[in-house]
This record gives structure tokens, sequence and C-alpha cells, in this order.
């Protein structure tokens, strides 16, 4: 008796709890959640935001290296891509630590979402160009797939960031929607100097992301500590 | 034109000076390497170039990405000679730095190749600070414990850098450094260290995108003594185990016999009566599965049937019955005649017909005894009846006459397949005999049947003459086939040697015949003796109790044999003993024949 009892309430538990068992970050706790879904809470989705965006960064470098490889391959040597990708955006990114410290966390949001939206698209380009090669590293072709993808998922969270910093509306979704000139390649040599410069460019900005994120995490977390300086 | 002209040859003789006097424009600087050590200033090295004998000047120029305004360096102080300090104002993160430095001296100037810059991949941070190796005491034994801090610059707090440690470790001896990762924490544990021994220790950081720091000042630090605690249970363990080990050893020494017993059982022995390990061993197997076989056993003639007359055949090579010896027999039956039972060559005269060939210088007699012994110990009574019945088509007198056999002695230890027993020869009241002939250890020595009948007989016939031979002979050489066939009736017939023929043909009658020689008439059930003992010599010592002597007698003559027939005269007075002795004592009595045989069938319990 004692047996099937025990073994009927570990079925409950087990069946009724898949949460539980899955450990999700999803903190509810005693609210009223009548309609509303829980949410997850700032310090772990900041954590979830610079996570994403070290990791995009790392195989965004990863890419150049590979794609540095690929064109000793080829025979070519572009040192510095010259193109107009890694041009200062629309709107004016901080530069400097200095800079990044004076501005607010608005704005940090802000920039990361500008150039976290600059990128999908490109990158999309890009892999689609790299494909069409004839000897494109399978590693490079991958990366930039997940690139793309993971560059997407991070926009979201950015933008759920903001939702929960600045609040509904929080962040002015003007955002001038100047679409970059689609660059038409007339040769090949052109079509992988494109290439090449907006994984470059992609390089210096995902460095950007993950900076600006973490330095918002640590405002909104240890806010004495990182108003030093 | 002629001012060109004029230009070009000043210079060149200004060159030419110049150079006569040792000073021309600098040699071209070149940029060695910028460094950032906390991503917010980086400073910018330059190689000087050769200074050409006169004072030259370097200045550095950047521009900025995407853009065409030129600056100078702001401080070339701060970092030392020949560099370029940014401080946090002009240091521009994700933006590239073209950066180039002049030479300036008073013949000229020279100019760099340019470099690209992005203060973010420049990063090198500084050394970690403070290192401090401790050591900690714990129940598995004592490690180190090395810890440290950031290095001061660099702002980890806020996430702007974050860096990653690594240290190393070694003896002084070492050649090589035992390295560990850190990862993002200020301290590590460090196991696994040789008691008694010093360690050096270095930390250097990196970030997470940069370059190494150097390492840091050495750390010392020393390990106590003390034992592992896993080599003690070792040697522990190890002297347990070799005490148990001798201890088994002590007693598997002790009890030696009974583990080498339980090991390795003695292979018993067979025990087979009639089998003769030597004989096996030697490989010859036949003679050892003939000896086993028993012909004739149970027997199955009648008691009656034991009064057989033997035939005994001596037979040469040809193997033939040596009812065909006619010469031989012609002398069986003179020394039959006159012999007596003591003669040995009673046989002839008895009414046991003995077949036997005579011929001179019996040479073949040692190859027969060999044939014998090879095929054991073919019995007596068996051979003879069936050899003699072999043989028959030579001598068709005998056929339809029973063979008189000396069954008793021989018959037991029967290999041979003829069974003459169905003549009713044999009896197999042989019961004790099969006993002896046990005891004689068969196989092992066919030759003892041989060597009884002929010692036995040689006295009735010319010794030479080994009756058992003859009867041997018979057994052995396939003569029995036509044995059965021949086969005699079941009462036992006596057939006594007439005369033997010039052709060595062997003149049979049958005792019941009237004109056989009266000697042997009353023989029949009285002439049979009984084996007393076997002796060492492989003889049979028959029994007769009437007359011990004569039995003394016999052996002795057997024993003296010669190699040729010659008669010998056994002792008369035992025969008309003999004589006395067979009237009505058949089972104790000792039958001897007339001629000296002995009997012992009669002895034999009845089947």
């Amino acid at each position: 008796m004692k047996k099937t009892t025990v073994l009927q309430v570990c079925v409950a538990f087990v069946l009724c709890s898949p949460q539980a068992v899955t450990g999700s970050p999803v903190d509810c706790p005693d609210q009223d959640t009548a309609g509303t879904s829980c949410t997850i809470s700032l310090e772990k989705l900041l954590e979830r935001a610079v996570q994403h965006a070290e990791l995009i960064y790392r195989v965004s470098e990863e890419s150049k290296l590979l794609f540095d490889e690929m064109l000793i391959s080829f025979g070519m040597n572009l040192h510095v891509p010259e193109g107009t990708m890694c041009a200062p955006k629309t709107v004016p990114v901080p530069m400097s630590k200095s800079e990044i410290q004076q501005i607010s966390d608005k704005w940090i949001l802000h920039s990361v979402l500008i150039l976290a939206q600059f990128w999908i698209d490109p990158l999309v380009d890009v892999q689609t160009s790299l494909e069409n090669y004839e000897n494109a590293p399978s590693a490079l072709v991958n990366r930039s797939k997940w690139m793309s993808s993971k560059l997407m998922s991070l926009e979201q969270g950015i933008l759920v960031l903001s939702r929960q910093i600045l609040g509904e509306g929080g962040l002015a979704l003007e955002v001038p929607e100047e679409t970059p000139e689609r660059f038409v390649s007339s040769s090949s040599f052109e079509t992988v100097r494109r290439d090449y410069s907006a994984i470059y460019c992609f390089r210096k900005d995902a460095h950007k992301m993950q900076t600006f994120l973490k330095l918002l995490k640590c405002r909104q977390i240890d806010k004495e500590n990182c108003t030093f300086f | 034109m002629r001012n060109s002209g004029a230009v070009l040859i000043l210079t060149f003789i200004a060159k030419l000076i110049s150079q006569a006097a040792g000073v021309s424009p600098p040699g071209k600087p070149r940029l060695t390497s910028c460094r950032s050590p906390e991503k917010e200033t980086f400073t910018c090295w330059w190689e000087p170039g050769d200074d050409g004998g006169l004072p030259t000047t370097y200045a550095l120029y950047y521009r900025l990405e995407n853009s065409e305004t030129v600056y100078e360096c702001p401080d070339y102080r701060t970092a030392g000679e020949n560099s370029c300090f940014f401080n946090k104002n002009d240091t521009s993160l994700w933006v590239n730095y073209n950066i180039t430095v002049v030479a300036t001296n008073a013949l000229g100037k020279n100019i760099s190749d340019p470099v690209e810059v992005d203060v973010v991949y420049i990063v090198q941070p500084n050394t970690p600070e403070n290192v401090t190796a401790v050591v900690v005491h714990d129940d598995q034994g004592p490690f180190v414990r090395v810890s440290w801090e950031k290095p001061r610059t660099a702002d980890t707090r806020s996430g702007w850098i974050t860096l990653l440690y690594q240290l190393r470790v070694k003896q002084e001896k070492d050649k090589e450094w035992e390295e560990y990762d850190a990862g993002m924490q200020k301290y590590y544990n460090v196991f696994s260290l040789h008691p008694d021994k010093e360690y050096m220790v270095q930390v250097r950081c990196k970030p997470d995108h940069g370059f190494w720091s150097k390492w840091t000042q050495t750390t010392y630090v020393k390990m106590p003594n003390y034992i592992p605690r896993e080599r003690s249970l070792w040697i522990m363990i190890t002297i347990f185990s070799v005490f148990i080990v001798l201890i088994l050893t002590w007693t598997l020494n002790v009890k030696r016999k009974s583990v080498k017993l339980c090991l390795l059982p003695p292979v018993p022995g067979p025990k087979i009566k009639g089998f003769d390990k030597q004989l096996l061993k030697s490989g010859k197997s036949e003679e050892v599965f003939n000896s086993l076989v028993i012909k004739g056993f149970p027997p199955t003639t009648d008691y009656v049937d034991l009064m057989v007359e033997y035939l005994e055949v001596y037979d040469n090579e040809e193997q033939e019955l040596v009812l065909d010896g006619k010469d031989l027999s012609e002398d069986c039956m003179k020394s039959k005649s006159l012999s007596d039972s003591d003669s040995g060559r009673g046989s002839c005269d008895s009414r046991t017909l003995l077949l036997e060939k005579c011929m001179e210088g019996r040479e073949g007699s040692g190859s027969d005894r060999h044939q014998y012994s090879q095929h054991g110990e073919t019995s007596w009574a068996s051979s003879e009846s069936s050899e003699s019945q072999g043989p028959e088509p030579g001598s068709p007198e005998s056929t339809d006459g029973r063979v008189k056999t000396w069954p008793v002695v021989f018959s037991s230890p029967q290999p041979q397949p003829h069974h003459h027993y169905q003549n009713g020869a044999v009896k197999p009241a042989y019961h004790s005999v099969p006993e002896i002939l046990s005891h004689l250890s068969p196989l092992a020595t066919p030759s003892n049947y041989h060597q009884l009948p002929p010692q036995q007989e040689g006295r009735f016939s010319k010794p030479a003459c080994r009756h058992s031979q003859s009867y041997n002979q018979f057994n052995l050489d396939g003569v029995n086939p036509p044995v059965p066939g021949v086969s005699q009736s079941h009462s036992l017939e006596y057939v006594e040697v007439q005369t033997v023929d010039p052709q060595n043909m062997l003149l049979l009658r049958p005792l019941s015949d009237p004109n056989r020689e009266p000697e042997g008439s009353d023989y029949a059930g009285e002439d049979y003796s009984r084996v007393k003992e076997v002796t060492s010599n492989n003889i049979l010592l028959l029994q007769r109790e009437m007359s011990h002597q004569c039995m003394n007698d016999y052996n002795q003559d057997l024993d003296s044999q010669a190699d040729q027939c010659t008669t010998q005269q056994p002792p008369h007075p035992c025969k008309p003993a003999i004589h006395q002795l067979n009237s009505g004592m058949p089972q104790e009595v000792m039958r001897v024949m007339g001629n000296g045989y002995v009997d012992s069938t009669v002895l034999m319990p009845t089947y």
C-alpha cells in the first residue's frame, strides 16, 4: 500500500510539474498572474542578452579568420576593406568608454538595437553570397547562417529588455528606416570584397553590442560599482 | 631646363658631399607595436631608422577611419622614448586608426609604412598583482592555493573588460612548466604536488579577445613532508597480501601430498584380470586383448568330456599339423613304448596323442617359441584341440577322433578364438587353473605356458620337441580356422598316435580302437594331474600326492632340457604310482596319466 501511494505521488509530481523538472528560469512567485504570463527577471534577461552578444562576437571573429584564410587561398589580399559598412550609422554610436559612461541606459539600448537591426539583412546577403562561392569552407557558411539567426533573437531580446527597463513605448521606435544600398556586385572580385567588408565590420559591431550590453547589465544590477569612473 | 639641370647637379654634389661627410636623410622608421592595457588608452612604439648622422625628429600622425583629418600624437613623453600615448579622450573604439611616423632631419624626412589599428583588438593587460601561494592542509592531503588580484588598470568590475587568468607551476629543476587555466576566477588549487619540494608559481591574464599579459614575478612555495594516504594504504595492502601468500605457501607445503593427490590423482592401473600393462605399453594391443579373452568360459563341456586325449602336435615353420610328422611319430612311438610316465615322452605313449614333429635340431624351436609367446598363452587345451583340428587335413584318421586336449592348464588364458572347447574337450572346470595362470602374470610371460608343456612334455618326447611348441604352433598360425569346421563330437574321444610316417604324418588311432595300446586304456580320467603351484621360474608344479618324487624329478628333467629331442626316462616308479592314484579320486587327487601327464581337469569343479 505504501509503495503504491508513494508511486502515485511521484507520478503526480512528475506530471503536474514539468516546469519544476525542467527548471525554467521563469519566476512565478505568488503574483497575481491573472491573464499575464510569467516573465523572466531583468537580471536573467540581461544575462542572456550578454551571453548572446558574447557568443555572436566570438563567432564573428572566427568567421573573419576563416574568410582571411579563404582569401589567401584565393590569392587575394584585402587588407583593409573600405566600405560603407563600417561607416558610422545614422545614429551616432558612442565610441569611447567615456562616451558610453556618459550616455544613459536608454541610449545604450537604443544603440544596440540599431546595430542589431542594421546587420540582420546584410548578414543574410553574405550568407547567400557565400553559398555561391566555389570553395567556400562550410564552416564559414554555417557560421554566417548561425550569426544571422542569432542576431534576430538578440534583437528580440533587446526589445524585451527595453520594454522592461524603459517601460512600454520607451524606445523611440522611430528608427529611420534607411535601407542601406543594396550593393549589386558587378564582378566576383567586388562581391568578395563586399562580403569581406561585411564580415569585418560586423565583427566590430558585434563587439560593440557586447560591450554595451555588459555595461548595461552592470548598471542595472550593480549600480554602485558601475558608476565608478 | 638649365635650372633643373643645375639643381640636379647640385643635389648630386650635395649628396656626394654629405655622403663623404657622413650625413644623410633619416632612415625609415618603423612602428613596432601598439598596445592598450585596458581598452581605454593605448600606446604606440616605433623604431627609428638610421638618423643619417644628423639630429632627427620623429612625429606620429594618425588618421581616423573614414576621415581625412590628420592628427598628431598628443603625448610623446608618457610612454617613454619613441612612443606615442593616446589618452582616453583620444581613444575611440571600434574605429581604425591609420598611423604613420615621420622622421625628419636637416636633410630630409622619411615616412614609415602606415599601420591600421583598432584599439579593441590590441588589448594587452598588465600582469596580475599580489600573487600568493599558500599550503592548505586537508584530509586528503595538503595542496597549494594560489590567489592573485587583477591588474590595477583593468576595469573588470563593470564588465568593460573580461579577463581570463592562467598560472603555471614547476619545480626549480624541471624544464617544463605545468600550466593551469583558472578562467575568470582569481584563485586556484593546485593538487598532486610532491611532498617536501619547492615550487615556483606564476600568473598571467588575457582579455577575452586580445593578447596575453606578461608573467608575474615568481612566487615560491614549499610543500610539507607528508606521506600520501594512498601510498600508505597501498603499502599496507601489499604487506597484507604478501603475508597471506606466505601463509598459503606454507600451508601448501605442509599439505604437499594431499594437494598433489588432489590435483594429480594417480591414474589407476588396469584391474582387468589377464590385463598386462607391459604388453599394452609395448603397443601390441592384439596380444593384450587376446589375453583378456577367456575362451570357453564358462565352460560348456561335461565333466566327462574332460577326459580328452590331447593331440600334441609338433610343428615346424610350415606350421602344419605335425600329424604328418611320420618320423616324429615313429620316434614318438618308440619312445612311447620305451618310456614310462616319467619319461617325458609319456605323451607319446599315452592315450593322449602328442603330435609332434621332432625335426632334427629343432632350430626352429626358438622361433617357435617366439611365436608362441606372441600369441600369448594360447591355452593348451584350446590350441590343442583346435590346432589339432586345423591340420586335420593331413591326417584323416584323426579327424574323427577327438583330440585329447590338455585342457586344464591351458584352457583358461585362451586368447585364441578357436573354441576347441566346443569339442567338449575342455570343461571349464578349470576353475583353479585360471587363477594359477593369472598368477603367472599371464600376458607378460606367455612363454610360461610354453615352458610348462615343453618342460613337461619334453620328457615325454624328445626334448627338443617342445610339445608346447607344437601346440602353440597350432594355435598361432592361423591354423585355427578349419578347426571349427572339423568340430569334434562332444564326447571326448582320444586319439593316440600310432605311428609317424616317414612323411611326418602322425597316424592316429582313436583310443576306442582296440588296436591301441592298452597302456593308456584306463588312463582316461585317470591321468590328470593337478597343478600345485607355479614356481618362480614359471614352472607348473603339478601335484602328485603319491609321488612327489616324480614331480621333482620331472621338474629337474624339465630344467635340464636340451634342445634336441632326447628321450628322457622319467623314473618309472612314478608311473605305477600314478596309476594307483588315478582311480577314484577325481576331485582331490592329481591324476597322473601313465605317461606322466597330469590332467587336472578332473580336479576342477564341474559346471
